[in-house]
């Protein structure tokens, strides 16, 4: 089951996705997937290594051939045409600065061979230059920049072309942590000033929740799930779509034959053993075993029957050994334990 | 210790030759005459030959040069094809033509013989340079080859992101990254035109188009009653200063890591 396909319907300076598959040989990287994405909306593309986020990114560049459906940008279809002719920029997992030019002519190359005038070159290198404060670093090689400093140089390229579409491929997994949480907001920002479309290939959650509009979560060259952040976390449409998204991971617990309960870490509570239990709760008998004080939260393992261990996010520690984990009804997730398909029960 | 065995071992042969070139001839064939002296009389006597010395440098230079312009116009696009075709297509066509680099030349001889005469190319310094390229060439590529591999594809790839043609890529963006491997294949080439004996001797018949080698060879075999040690050791000091010189002025491109630090951190 495919969910959420509700388009908005065609815009004209969008990026529409019909049908878009690529197969090498016998193996389907990528299978029928369709979407739409506005104007000024950042999509991410969101799932593990190998799930077709980045074949994706390449089909729609031009940059690998479709073997069905079709790519169409801003109202035209753009197919068969070469990559160069797209007006697609794309900032690349490895930032692909060019290593033997400084970063003034890491940005001129491509409109200097593309034939424009001097000072357009002049206004264009000096508006993005100012935007993304590398005014000091025009000189520099590459190898001379730091790793946030390259990524700036790479998304300086990306607009100076004025593309009717970005592309990012996991133009943070260079960065370390902290900087990463840094230039997020940043990035945020400054795509948003563009009014073009954006397409965010990730496989960090967080980074998907934190900076895009909607999330498309990819498996095996299948489009999961398309929605907010927040309908993705709170109604996912099966156990993988879950299962990526949120940290702690979901809890997965068994509850009956065929049926597997989804608790989020966060939604479950600690009580004394003993603790009456309220209207529209459930409860499991556990013990904890370990836990994770982490300074704002704490996260307590709870052994709840011989191979179930479920996480617990809370604000405080609990010191009792036997303990109650207790949720309300309406925020248990339920699925189907073989297929794991979400069931509508609640 | 080690090391300056070895350094005595390579260079020693070259310091005899510039030594015995710089000695009379009489201190160089055991006469008793001028036990301590020096003279440039060699050299001297090479630079007023008829036709002077110089012309065969000069000559040697113009094969040497076009030889690596033609390999290497014909080199890079090779390399390049197969740094970006299939796995088991690039591998086998490397093999051959690893193979075609391992094969014997001095077998080609009466071949090329034959090619000069039927297609009137024999006394023709530029004509030189088709055996040379042709023999130079499965080396050239795969030096380039290899080097075209170590150029992540990304790289490309944003250049072709930017509207870049094969052409511009090439010029602005792949070739530059090669210039260690660009110049140490050149260097390869040019010593070895410089070097080649068999065909040039046999290509060549002018005198006055003769390349280095057999220019030399000639001095050695101008005289039947003495053979003129200080002359030849001359012309090998002359001979050997170019390639020295390019040398050191390729050494910084050859060792200089252009491409280090510059894709990841």
């Amino acid at each position: 089951m495919i969910a959420n396909m509700s388009m908005p319907g065609s815009t004209d300076s969008g990026l529409s996705l019909r049908g878009l598959s690529r197969r090498l040989g016998h193996q389907t990287l990528l299978d029928q997937l369709s979407l739409e994405v506005p104007a000024g909306e950042i999509l991410a593309l969101l799932g593990p290594s190998g799930c077709g986020k980045s074949t994706v990114l390449r089909l729609i560049a031009g940059l690998d051939p479709v073997s069905a459906g079709e790519v169409w940008l801003g109202g035209r279809n753009v197919t068969a045409l070469p990559p160069g002719q797209r007006q697609v920029a794309m900032v690349f997992q490895s930032y692909a600065l060019y290593p033997h030019l400084t970063v003034e002519r890491n940005l001129s190359l491509g409109m200097e061979l593309r034939g424009e005038t001097r000072q357009t070159i002049a206004r264009e290198l000096q508006r993005v230059l100012t935007l993304l404060k590398l005014d000091a670093l025009r000189l520099r090689r590459p190898a001379q920049l730091s790793g946030g400093q390259r990524q700036r140089v790479a998304l300086a390229r990306a607009l100076l072309r004025r593309p009717a579409l970005f592309l990012l491929d996991e133009p943070m997994s260079n960065l370390d942590a902290q900087l990463r949480d840094d230039l997020r907001a940043e990035l945020r920002d400054l795509l948003g000033q563009t009014g073009a479309p954006v397409i965010y290939v990730t496989h960090d959650q967080q980074e998907a929740m934190g900076l895009a509009d909607r999330i498309a979560v990819l498996r095996e060259g299948r489009l999961q799930q398309l929605g907010t952040s927040r309908e993705l976390y709170e109604s996912p449409v099966n156990r993988f779509v879950a299962g990526f998204l949120g940290s702690p991971t979901i809890n997965l617990i068994r509850d009956g034959e065929d049926t597997q309960l989804g608790l989020r870490p966060e939604r479950v509570q600690l009580q004394p053993a003993s603790t009456a239990l309220p209207n529209g709760w459930k409860a499991r008998p556990g013990r904890v075993v370990h836990w994770e004080w982490l300074g704002d939260r704490v996260i307590s393992h709870v052994a709840c029957g011989p191979d179930s261990i479920l996480k617990v996010v809370s604000k405080e520690l609990c010191t009792d050994d036997d303990v109650q984990v207790r949720w309300r009804a309406s925020d248990e997730l339920r699925f189907n334990r073989r297929t794991g398909e979400r069931l509508s029960s609640n | 210790m080690a090391r300056l065995a070895l350094l005595i071992w390579s260079i020693g042969p070259m310091l005899w030759q510039l030594y015995t070139s710089l000695r009379p001839t009489d201190a160089l064939t055991g006469g008793a005459s001028g036990e301590r002296a020096w003279t440039l009389e060699h050299y001297l006597q090479l630079l007023q030959g008829d036709p002077p010395f110089l012309i065969y440098l000069l000559n040697s230079a113009v094969v040497g040069a076009s030889s690596t312009v033609l390999t290497l116009l014909l080199a890079v696009p090779c390399a390049y094809a197969l740094s970006r075709i299939g796995r088991t297509a690039s591998l086998t066509l490397s093999l051959l033509v690893a193979g075609a680099a391992a094969f014997p030349a001095v077998l080609l001889f009466l071949a090329l013989l034959e090619v000069a005469r039927d297609w009137h190319l024999a006394n023709n310094l530029l004509a030189l340079s088709l055996p040379y390229a042709g023999l130079s060439l499965p080396l050239a590529i795969l030096l380039l080859q290899a080097s075209f591999r170590d150029i992540p594809l990304e790289l490309e790839e944003a250049a072709v992101m930017e509207g870049m043609d094969l052409w511009q890529r090439l010029r602005w963006v792949l070739l530059p990254l090669m210039t260690p491997a660009m110049a140490s294949a050149s260097l390869l080439i040019f010593i070895f035109c410089w070097n080649e004996y068999p065909i040039a001797l046999t290509w060549l018949s002018r005198s006055d188009l003769l390349t280095l080698a057999p220019a030399i060879a000639r001095i050695g075999g101008s005289s039947v009653y003495t053979i003129p040690y200080g002359a030849f050791a001359a012309a090998t000091v002359i001979g050997s200063a170019p390639l020295i010189l390019l040398m050191l002025l390729f050494q910084r491109q050859i060792v200089s890591g252009l491409t280090q630090g510059a894709i990841k951190g």
